[in-house]
């Protein structure tokens, strides 16, 4: 009896340990990287290296959060089965979310850029553009469209370009 | 070559990562703040802000980039009068400028200044000084696309002047030779010559002063 007991507390600690780390390596960074507040040089050094060790290790703190959580069911009364499923919730959606680039949600990438001819584009002329000539090659690329995108990655006149507003 | 993608902010500058190697690059200036490629910079392109119709007029054979179908509702264009009104996360206090004071900012031979787009509105074309060389800010005759130049030919400075009293646009240096918003001589002891441009950066005044913490701004 006092075996299983210490069993289940330890095993506890470990389920919570788990879902603590997996939720942090996930939710530190995505605070700090957030628009409209402050980050201090320290605080985006902390966010990147923590963004680095995410993918492999919030899937580590989910497998271990889900087996010991299924270990301790059996055991694990009515609130306390309740608190594992929030814990294995949790650790779930943050290894998911770690792989996952909501920016890009919000804002969707240009995956091919596609380019009309100058006397074919339907573009007001008061519209402001980004122009960019290599080697005869002139592009404009529409204020409207970049502030959307923000990113256009393209080869003008043969010169890579990143395109960025 | 390197294709990027938007990964984040970072005090209202973007982040961007790259598929190849994963780095994160700061927007503004073009630099690897992280990862395998850190410490690296890429060159920053001589580009234009210009209108459509300025640009359509110079490059009749241009491409322009489309709408991307499933976006193009997303696109605004009071996008500019919008952002304006945002929150900033880091501001300046005591500096000459307000935070969303909008500015070109010119670095040249290590000196970095910021020109506030409103002076420039009033005063194009400027001459100024920067890093030791001749500089010129020009408006173009569409009121809103402004061009940098290094203001020097052969050697000799070239002060730009607004020639008045004339529908067409055009620039006059001391001795009376024509230019026009691309920066070339069309008549003139420089005649089919071009002034080199600069590359200018508009941007706000809080986000070029927090990556150019030694900038100026032109007063006049």
């Amino acid at each position: 009896m006092d075996q299983v007991e210490k069993n289940v507390g330890f095993s506890g600690i470990l389920f919570a340990l788990a879902v603590a780390a997996g939720s942090s390596l996930f939710l530190i960074p995505a605070f700090i990287i957030q628009p409209f507040r402050y980050q201090s040089a320290k605080a985006l050094k902390l966010a990147l290296v923590l963004r680095q060790y995410a993918p492999l290790w919030t899937i580590v703190a989910a497998i271990v959060a889900v087996s010991v959580g299924c270990w301790i069911w059996g055991r694990a009364g009515r609130v306390q089965r309740r608190l594992l499923v929030l814990g294995m919730l949790l650790a779930a959606a943050s290894a998911t979310m770690a792989r996952m680039n909501y920016f890009e949600w919000m804002f969707h990438p240009v995956a091919q850029p596609g380019f009309e001819a100058a006397d074919q584009s339907k573009l007001d002329v008061s519209e402001m553009i980004l122009a960019v000539t290599f080697n005869n090659d002139a592009r404009a690329y529409p204020i409207r469209e970049m502030a959307y995108h923000h990113v256009v990655n393209d080869v003008v006149g043969g010169v890579p370009v990143a395109v960025t507003y | 070559m390197l294709h990027f993608y938007l990964a984040g902010i970072n005090n209202q500058n973007f982040l961007m990562r790259d598929r190849e190697t994963g780095t994160w690059w700061q927007q503004i200036t073009g630099k690897a703040i992280f990862g395998r490629l850190k410490g690296a910079t890429l060159e920053l392109a001589p580009s234009d802000e210009l209108s459509f119709g300025l640009w359509k007029k110079e490059s009749p054979s241009g491409q322009v980039l489309s709408a991307v179908p499933r976006d193009a509702k997303k696109y605004d264009s009071k996008w500019e009068e919008e952002v304006a009104k945002l929150p900033v996360p880091i501001s300046f206090p005591g500096t000459e400028l307000k935070s969303r004071d909008v500015v070109i900012g010119l670095e040249l031979a290590g000196e970095a200044r910021a020109y506030p787009f409103d002076t420039i509105l009033k005063q194009s074309p400027i001459a100024d000084r920067l890093g030791g060389n001749p500089i010129s800010l020009v408006l173009g005759p569409d009121g809103k696309s402004v061009r940098a130049f290094l203001s020097r030919i052969d050697g000799a400075d070239v002060e730009l002047f607004r020639k008045s009293g004339t529908g067409e646009f055009t620039l006059l240096d001391a001795e009376g030779g024509e230019w026009n918003f691309k920066g070339c001589a069309a008549s003139g002891s420089a005649n089919g010559k071009c002034l080199s441009e600069l590359a200018a950066i508009k941007d706000y005044w809080f986000d070029w002063r927090n990556y150019h913490p030694s900038t100026t701004v032109y007063r006049h």
